[in-house]
C-alpha cells in the first residue's frame, strides 16, 4: 500500500507536484500515467525519500520510506536503469545492495537467474545494452522479495520477449497480493498490464480509475442492408444513431443485445454488430489534452 | 552501521577507479625505488670530492607527498562516481540514512588510505635503504627504520586526512572536477603562494597547511619542504582533525538537506 497525501514539491519557482493525493492498493497493477514533466518521476522520488516534499507526505506501508530499517525487503524500486557504475558485474552490483539489507548471497544468484542474466553475471555492466540494464534494475527491485514495487519505465529498451516477460512478471506479482506501481509511456502495453490507472498532469490528479472504466464500450457499430429502417427503429428505442458509410451505423445508448433483439423484432438482417471501446491511448489523449481550470497558472 | 560499512567496502572494492588509483600509488613507489637506484649510481660514479654536494630529497617524504594526492583522488571518486552516474539515488534507496552512508564511506576510505599510505612509505623507505646502503647521501635519513616509525605513522594519518578531505569535497561539490581542482590547490598551489609571502607570515600560515602537518605531528619539523614547523604535535593533530571535521559536517548537512 502506497499513500500519497496532499503532496507538493517545488523546484525553485516551478511546481512539479501540486497537492497530489492518491493510494496504490495491493493485489493489482496500478499504472502511473502523465505527459513528460507531469511529475511522475518526482512523485516516485518523493515516495522513495530521495526528494523532500514542500508539504504533504508519501507513506509506504504506513511509514515514511526513510524510516524503514531494511527498505529493500519491503519496497523494490527501479528508477533509472542507466544509473549504474559500469565497472561492476551484476554479482558485484547486487552484492553490495544485498549486504546493506542483510539479504543472502543465494538470493542474489537466484534473481540474476530469474531476470535472465545468469550468463553475464560476471561480466562488466559497462558493456550491457539498455535492455540488459533494465533486467538488472528489475533484479535489484526484486532482490529483497518486497511487497511493494515501484517501476519507472521498466519496458524501455526491452525486446518483445522482454516486454511480454515483464508484463507476466508484474501481473503475477500483483496476483500474489503485492502492490505494483508502474509508469510507462507505452499505452498499448499499459492497457495490457495495468488493472487500475492514476493519471496526472502538471502535478495534479486527472484520473484515478479502474482500467475497464476508461476503456469501457462506448458505442456499437452495426451493418445492415436496411440501415435506414434500422436507424429509425433504434432511434425510437432511445439510441443515438450516426450513419457511417452506406450500410453502417454507429449506435450509442444501446448495447449489442438490445440492438440484436430489436432487429429481430423488425425482421431486419444484421451483417455485423461490433462493440467499440475507446483505446486507452484515445482516452489518455483526451484527458491530458484538457487542462484542468485550476491547473492553469498556479 | 555494520551493514552500511560492509556494503560500502564491497562498493569501494569493486569500483574500477580504486584499483587504478592504488596502481598509481604502486607506480609512485616504483619511481622512488628508481630514484634511489639512480642516486646510488650517481654517488658511485662521482669523484670523491664532489660526493658531499650530492643531495636527494627524502624518499619517504616524496612518496608521502605524491601518494597524498592519489589517495585524495581515491576519496573524491568514492563519492563523485555515484553522482556522475546517478547511482547515488540507488545508494540512498538501498541505505536511506544519508548520514550513515557518508560515515560508512568515510570509514572504508580512511582504512584503505591508512593501509595504502603506510605500505607506500614503508616499502619506499625499506627498499631505498637496501639500495642506497651505507652511502651517506645528503637528505637520506641514517636513522633506523624503527626510529622513523612515528614519522611514517604521522604521514599515514596525513594521507587519511587528504583522502577524507577529497571524499567530503566530492560530497559537497557533487563534481569530481571541482573537488580535484580544490585539492590540487590545497596540495600544490597554496604551499607555493604561502612560501612567497613575507616573513613571519609565510611560516605561520605554512605551519597550518595540510602538507606540513605530518612532520609537526611526528616532531621532526619540515626541514625539506616549504611548510613551517611552529605547531606542537598535539596542535598539529588538532589542525589535522579540523581539516576533516569541517568539510565532513558541511557534507553531512548538505546531504541531509538536498534532494538526491
Amino acid at each position: 500500500m502506497i499513500e500519497v497525501r496532499e503532496l507538493t514539491k517545488r523546484f525553485g519557482r516551478t511546481v512539479a507536484v501540486d497537492g497530489l493525493t492518491f493510494h496504490v492498493k495491493p493485489g493489482r497493477v496500478t499504472g502511473f500515467l502523465g505527459p513528460n514533466g507531469a511529475g511522475k518521476s518526482t512523485t516516485m522520488r518523493v515516495i522513495l525519500g530521495l526528494d523532500r516534499p514542500a508539504s504533504g507526505e508519501a507513506l509506504v506501508g504506513g511509514r515514511r520510506y526513510d524510516r524503514i530499517r531494511h527498505p529493500m525487503r519491503e519496497v523494490g524500486a527501479l528508477l533509472d536503469a542507466q544509473a549504474v557504475q559500469g565497472g561492476r558485474t551484476p554479482l558485484g552490483h547486487l552484492g553490495w545492495m544485498a549486504r546493506a539489507n542483510r539479504i543472502g548471497r543465494a538470493r542474489v544468484v537466484s534473481v540474476i537467474e530469474q531476470v535472465g542474466l545468469a550468463g553475464v553475471a560476471r561480466k562488466r555492466i559497462g558493456g550491457f545494452s539498455l535492455g540488459m540494464r533494465q533486467r538488472l534494475g528489475i533484479a535489484a527491485a526484486l532482490l529483497g522479495d518486497p511487497g511493494v514495487l515501484l517501476l519507472d519505465e521498466p519496458v524501455n529498451g526491452l525486446d518483445p520477449d522482454g516486454v511480454r516477460w515483464i508484463r507476466e512478471l508484474l501481473r503475477g506479482l500483483a496476483a500474489e497480493g503485492r502492490t505494483v506501481l508502474l509508469s510507462s509511456h507505452l499505452m498499448s502495453e499499459m492497457e495490457l498490464t495495468a488493472d487500475h490507472l492514476v493519471i496526472i498532469g502538471r502535478g495534479r490528479l486527472i484520473a484515478n480509475t479502474p482500467m475497464r472504466e476508461l476503456t469501457a464500450v462506448r458505442e456499437v457499430f452495426v451493418r445492415s442492408s436496411r440501415a435506414g429502417e434500422l436507424a429509425t427503429a433504434l432511434s425510437a428505442a432511445g439510441g443515438t444513431v450516426t450513419a457511417e458509410g452506406g450500410a453502417g451505423l454507429s449506435v450509442r445508448g444501446l448495447d449489442p443485445t438490445e440492438i440484436g433483439d430489436l432487429a429481430a423484432r423488425h425482421a431486419i438482417p444484421l451483417y455485423e454488430v461490433t462493440p467499440r471501446g475507446a483505446s486507452l491511448e484515445e482516452t489518455y489523449m483526451r484527458l491530458t489534452a484538457e487542462p484542468t481550470v485550476e491547473g492553469v497558472d498556479r | 552501521m555494520i551493514d552500511a560499512l560492509a556494503a560500502e567496502w564491497l562498493k569501494l572494492r569493486t569500483l574500477r577507479s580504486t584499483s587504478v588509483v592504488l596502481g598509481v600509488v604502486g607506480v609512485v613507489v616504483g619511481l622512488m625505488v628508481l630514484l634511489a637506484w639512480y642516486a646510488a649510481h650517481l654517488w658511485d660514479t662521482l669523484p670523491l670530492e664532489q660526493r658531499g654536494h650530492l643531495a636527494v630529497a627524502s624518499l619517504p617524504e616524496l612518496a608521502n607527498w605524491l601518494a597524498s594526492l592519489c589517495l585524495a583522488v581515491l576519496g573524491v571518486l568514492a563519492f563523485s562516481g555515484e553522482h556522475g552516474t546517478g547511482m547515488i539515488r540507488t545508494t540512498f534507496t538501498v541505505l536511506p540514512s544519508r548520514g550513515r552512508v557518508l560515515a560508512a564511506k568515510a570509514g572504508v576510505v580512511a582504512v584503505v588510505a591508512f593501509c595504502t599510505g603506510l605500505a607506500a612509505v614503508l616499502v619506499t623507505s625499506a627498499v631505498g635503504r637496501l639500495i642506497i646502503g651505507d652511502r651517506p647521501i645528503r637528505g637520506q635519513s641514517a636513522e633506523a627504520l624503527s626510529r622513523q616509525m612515528p614519522l611514517f605513522l604521522a604521514m599515514s594519518l596525513s594521507m587519511v586526512m587528504f583522502a577524507l578531505l577529497g571524499l567530503c569535497l566530492a560530497a559537497i561539490t557533487r563534481s569530481a572536477v571541482a573537488a580535484i581542482a580544490a585539492l590540487v590547490a590545497v596540495w600544490y598551489v597554496l604551499p607555493i603562494i604561502v612560501g612567497n609571502i613575507p616573513a613571519p607570515w609565510n611560516e605561520r600560515i605554512g605551519s597550518i597547511l595540510p602538507g606540513a602537518l605530518a612532520g609537526q605531528l611526528a616532531g621532526t619539523g619540515n626541514p625539506q619542504s616549504l611548510g613551517g614547523a611552529l605547531l606542537s604535535p598535539l596542535a598539529a593533530l588538532a589542525v589535522m582533525a579540523a581539516y576533516v571535521a569541517a568539510p565532513y559536517v558541511m557534507a553531512a548537512v548538505l546531504l541531509a538537506r538536498r534532494d538526491a
